[in-house]
């Protein structure tokens, strides 16, 4: 755990001076009008999940960094709206939020996938609101020892059939299922888990062989069992590089390669076509941009460039950077002039894609659309 | 490890601590005392304020709030009769049936020592949870926690009453308002008629509050006068130690059965509770009096239900998975202040784990002690004119209610249910088993599902689902044992239900006209549910086919068998149902003026209404205490920090 730390904060440190350099450069340009911008005003960030999941918690680490580095320090309230798996907070933004930069919608790829797959319920544009920053939530697939898997060339002979436990198709569990997909796996899924909690619960009883956790539960929870030889890491979801393709090695995670990498290893050329279309667009509104900051369609620029500037700063201070390795996992943040166009793009899929994933959903996973 | 549980307890022993500890059991008592409210709300509205707190303050907090809540709602269960938090439904039952014949004392006596000695169970397993509890947890694979699942259908089966074509009917209709929302099995989205609401299907709180609060609430109002009729006498506490101490070997049993619920997550204490009053009822030999006032229920339930609360901590703190919705928050307030959880933590900061240990005994007990002594005055609240006390409490569980997904939906669910609710009261059915269905229709369905995926068949041999499943088989066979023995030994009639003519059968007066409406309603329901289930994927149609399939053959019957009583009779009974047609329309009413104009309107005018009309109080004492409960109500609101209901047409502008 320890040796992993240090290497991933090097490497942190690294990713967030570049992110300084280009938000200053960004912030020159950008008017200096707004020095108290916020001042006597209160931030509703509305998080549509229940208090305790995983995006109250990073809206409650973020808050104190926001309120001291935005200008005239606002207050910055956390509410919670869950319901619908995050569709009837984020139905009540789209209705409610006006583009004041008051309100802020602060979510997870639950609220982006049922947007992509056009579900009925989705009453939002998410394609059309301006997100303001976004925090990359990686995560980790790993092996139990048992399947003799050590390396992702391992994945294509495993010694025993491979059990997957996961929640559902069309949640969380979509980039996994796509990427298995897009490996060409023989994995049976055990869809119908409670939470990401319980489903690696049953990977620790023996249950289920192949499991992926989010990396603050990867951290805290997997990294023991990888120790312990008990679980053995395999790949990572990826990261985005400046090319707009999810191929690079996750931040957190340097060791491991990506799936755009394993792809490439198991046959020998980059993967393109629907799959690697749909597996792009999902997996990169899951992980790289997996907690993203919303403002209401139509929100000013100047709101926007405040935001610019003060993500430069969060990820400036030294406190955040210390604090972040153990609560998010040392991720620094995301500058909307980093996030919104490859977020755009990734929310927006051509025909062909979603067509593939309604496809997909409904034959393989019994999906009811 | 010595030298840690003594500097945990000084960790704890600092005043500012202290004081946390007991802010947060005041707010758990008041919000256990408040029906519908429970532990959830009480966490949720604490959480906020932690963050102005030192870490280990802000988690005393919590643990106090959450030690004491299955405690408090014994008072508002047995002196209400509905129950505080859904886990305290036996407690309700029972419970208000002794408070009725006044003996309120000895079933809350009982209650509280029960809740302590749960609580202390609960923090007993924590103290050991990486040697014991851990291996304990990871021992229950899906397999077992379906046969959990199983065998608190099955206790709770055991408690459908006398008249067994109903009360299987209502478990079914249960059964059927708990697959409402996603299916676990299939992505298939199961009676939600379109509505994001539904989604996630109906919340505890809110089937718990309608079902039982609100019918209760009209009742009261309609019939004037305090909650007991007439003065309702305490007793003395006495007896209820002397009680307790007779059946110390149940509520230790409870206790263990409790622990165990709280390592099935989801299953948690609505399960363990009915688990526990199933066990209450097989190992009492003269099973009459449950229903009707047994204080066995009460301490089996009790322990339950207060040790799987804290047990839930357990799977929390070593593998950061909540077993309840309470723990989901802790678990949360565990990430803020910086505490990963999992063994290494719970190894590595043993005073954190001390702390904890320490904070819920503590709660425990001095949350007993405090219950013993706040209870006289409460018990003077049953003799005031309920009217009064309605309006608070009607206000309280919208907020309740609201606090859900502080849609409209959460008010429309609470009303629905609770015409519902005050339907089958009338009728006289059990709304008990409705409860049971409803909350464990879906861990069943779901550790089902992934228990035959994983496993396949194989399962079926595993020693912990043998030795789960004969929980369910030795009883069984113990019961059948003795009513052969019992029938050798009396050839003579035994008074027993079934054989008595069907027409005097009913001892309790049913209103009939109630008593068709509610059967043509279940059939109804029944039949659109088994014509939508038709077009749901095989794998989410198992779980409502147990429901619905035996439910529509069961409402048919029921309907029958009443239409033909009608006609045989030649008579339709009336009863007071009548007269509560007014409060009801008034309570519905209050519900269409909140859609229309919002919460902050529409409530002055229920006030107007409750105060005035139903109480009838005079113009300028309504109006002052009217006042106060208004800004009691805001108050609350702005507590829980969420907007009251806004209103299509109008919203009435707050000041704030």
């Amino acid at each position: 755990m320890f040796a992993h730390t240090t290497l991933t904060h090097a490497f942190t440190l690294k990713a967030l001076s570049i992110a300084v350099l280009v938000a200053a450069g960004g912030s020159v340009a950008g008017p200096a009008m707004s020095d108290d911008f916020y001042e006597g005003k209160t931030i509703e960030m509305v998080v549509p999940f229940g208090e305790g999941g995983a995006t109250y918690v990073a809206a409650q680490f973020l808050r104190p960094f926001l309120e001291k580095h935005l200008p005239g320090n606002p207050r910055v309230d956390v509410q919670t709206r869950p319901g619908g798996g995050s569709i009837l907070g984020a139905n009540w933004f789209e209705q409610n939020a006006e583009p004041d930069g008051e309100t802020i919608l602060f979510t997870t790829s639950s609220t982006s996938n049922p947007y992509v797959l056009d579900m009925e319920e989705v009453e939002y544009d998410l394609a059309a609101m301006r997100p303001a920053y976004s925090l990359p939530f990686g995560a980790v697939i790993y092996v139990s020892p048992n399947t003799g898997i050590d390396s992702p060339a391992g994945l294509r002979e495993p010694d025993m059939p491979l059990i997957y436990g996961g929640i559902a198709a069309a949640a969380s569990d979509l980039p996994t299922l796509l990427a298995f997909e897009l490996l060409d796996l023989e994995i049976q899924a055990v869809l119908g888990f409670d939470g990401r909690g319980p489903a690696r619960l049953a990977f620790e009883r023996g249950e289920t062989n192949i499991d992926f956790q989010f990396t603050p539960a990867y951290m805290s929870q997997v990294v023991d069992m990888v120790e312990a030889g008990s679980a053995v890491p395999i790949m990572t979801g990826g990261s985005v590089g400046d090319d707009g393709v999810l191929s690079e090695r996750d931040t957190a995670f340097p060791d491991y390669p990506s799936v755009h990498e394993v792809y490439e290893e198991l046959y020998g050329e980059a993967p393109s076509g629907v799959e690697w279309d749909a597996y792009q667009s999902i997996g990169a509104a899951t992980f790289n941009y997996g907690l993203t900051a919303y403002l209401p369609e139509g929100t000013p620029d100047e709101i926007l460039d405040i935001f610019e500037e003060t993500i430069a700063a969060i990820n400036d201070d030294p406190e955040y950077q210390e604090q972040s390795m153990d609560a998010i996992g040392g991720y620094s943040l995301l500058p909307a002039s980093e996030v919104t166009e490859s977020l755009r793009e990734a929310l927006q899929p051509s025909d062909e894609v979603r067509e593939h994933l309604r496809t997909l959903l409904a034959e393989e996973y019994d999906v009811d659309f | 490890m010595l030298e840690n549980i003594a500097s945990a307890l000084v960790i704890l022993f600092e005043p500012m601590r202290l004081l946390a500890l007991c802010a947060g059991m005041l707010a758990g008592m008041m919000f256990g005392m408040l029906p519908g409210l429970g532990g959830v709300a009480a966490v949720s509205i604490l959480l906020p304020f932690i963050y102005l707190m030192d870490s280990y303050s802000g988690l005393a907090m919590l643990l106090g709030a959450i030690s004491v809540i299955y405690t408090a709602d014994t008072i508002t269960s047995v002196l209400l009769g509905a129950p505080g938090s859904p886990a305290s439904a036996p407690t309700a039952i029972e419970g208000h049936a002794l408070a009725r014949q006044g003996k309120a004392s000895l079933a809350l006596g009982v209650g509280f020592l029960a809740s302590m000695i749960g609580g202390l169970f609960g923090a007993l397993i924590l103290s050991v949870a990486i040697p014991i509890a851990g291996p304990l947890v990871l021992a229950l694979g899906t397999p077992e926690l379906f046969m959990f699942a199983l065998v608190g259908l099955c206790f709770a089966a055991s408690m459908v009453g006398k008249d067994i074509a109903v009360g299987l009917a209502t478990a079914c209709f249960g059964i059927l308002l708990g697959v409402v929302g996603a299916a676990p099995a299939a992505a298939n989205y199961r009676f939600t008629f379109g509505q994001p609401y539904l989604m996630d299907g109906l919340s505890l709180p809110i089937v718990a509050l309608g079902l039982f609060a609100v019918a209760e609430l009209i009742g009261m109002v309609a019939s004037g006068g305090g909650i007991a009729g007439k003065q309702m006498p305490l007793g003395k506490w006495g007896e209820s130690f002397r009680e307790f101490w007779r059946h110390r070997w149940l509520v230790v049993r409870s206790s263990i059965i409790g622990i165990f619920g709280g390592f099935v997550p989801a299953v948690g204490a609505s399960a363990s509770t009915w688990i526990a009053y199933g066990h209450a009822i097989s190992s009492t030999k003269d099973k009459r009096r449950f229903g009707k006032g047994e204080i066995r229920g009460i301490a089996s339930s009790e322990g339950a239900n207060n040790a799987t609360i804290i047990s839930d901590l357990v799977p929390t703190m070593l593998f950061s998975v909540p077993g309840g919705p309470a723990a989901a928050i802790f678990l949360g307030a565990l990430f803020s202040f910086g505490f990963y959880p999992g063994p290494r933590m719970v190894s590595e900061t043993p005073d954190l784990m001390y702390m904890i240990v320490w904070s819920v005994a503590l709660a425990s007990v001095m949350g007993a002690i405090i219950c013993f002594a706040v209870t006289p005055y409460l018990a003077r609240l049953t003799r005031i004119n309920f009217s009064l006390i309605a309006a608070p409490l009607l206000l309280i569980m919208v907020a309740g209610a609201y606090q859900g997904t502080q849609t409209f939906g959460d008010i429309l669910a609470l009303l629905v249910l609770g015409i519902i609710g005050w339907l089958m009261k009338n009728a006289n059915w059990p709304r008990a088993p409705v409860l049971v269905g409803f909350v464990l229709a879906t861990p069943m369905e779901q550790y089902f599902w992934l228990t035959t995926q994983i496993h396949g068949v194989t399962w079926l041999t595993r020693p912990g689902v043998l030795v789960i499943a004969s929980l369910i088989v030795i009883p069984m066979l113990l019961g059948l044992v003795r009513k052969l023995r019992r029938r050798r030994a009396s050839t003579a009639g035994s008074p027993s239900a079934d054989h008595s003519p069907p027409g005097d059968s009913d001892e309790s007066p049913r209103d009939s006209t109630i008593l068709l409406i509610t059967a043509g309603l279940m059939v109804v329901a029944f039949a659109y549910a088994s014509h939508e289930m038709m077009g749901f994927r095989s794998n989410a149609r198992l779980m409502p086919a147990m429901g619905i399939v035996p439910g529509v053959l069961l409402s048919l019957y029921i309907l029958g068998r009443q239409l033909y009583r009608l006609r045989r009779d030649g008579k339709v009974i009336h009863l007071d149902s009548r007269q509560q047609l007014p409060v009801l329309g008034g309570i519905l009413a209050y519900g269409a003026a909140m859609w229309l104009v919002g919460f902050s309107l529409a409530t002055p005018l229920l006030l107007a209404w409750l105060l005035l009309r139903c109480a009838g109080m005079r113009l300028g004492s309504a109006a002052l205490y009217g006042l106060i409960v208004y800004v009691a109500a805001q108050g609350l609101f702005i507590l829980m920090r969420i907007t009251p209901p806004s209103g299509t047409l109008f919203t009435l502008p707050m000041p704030w």
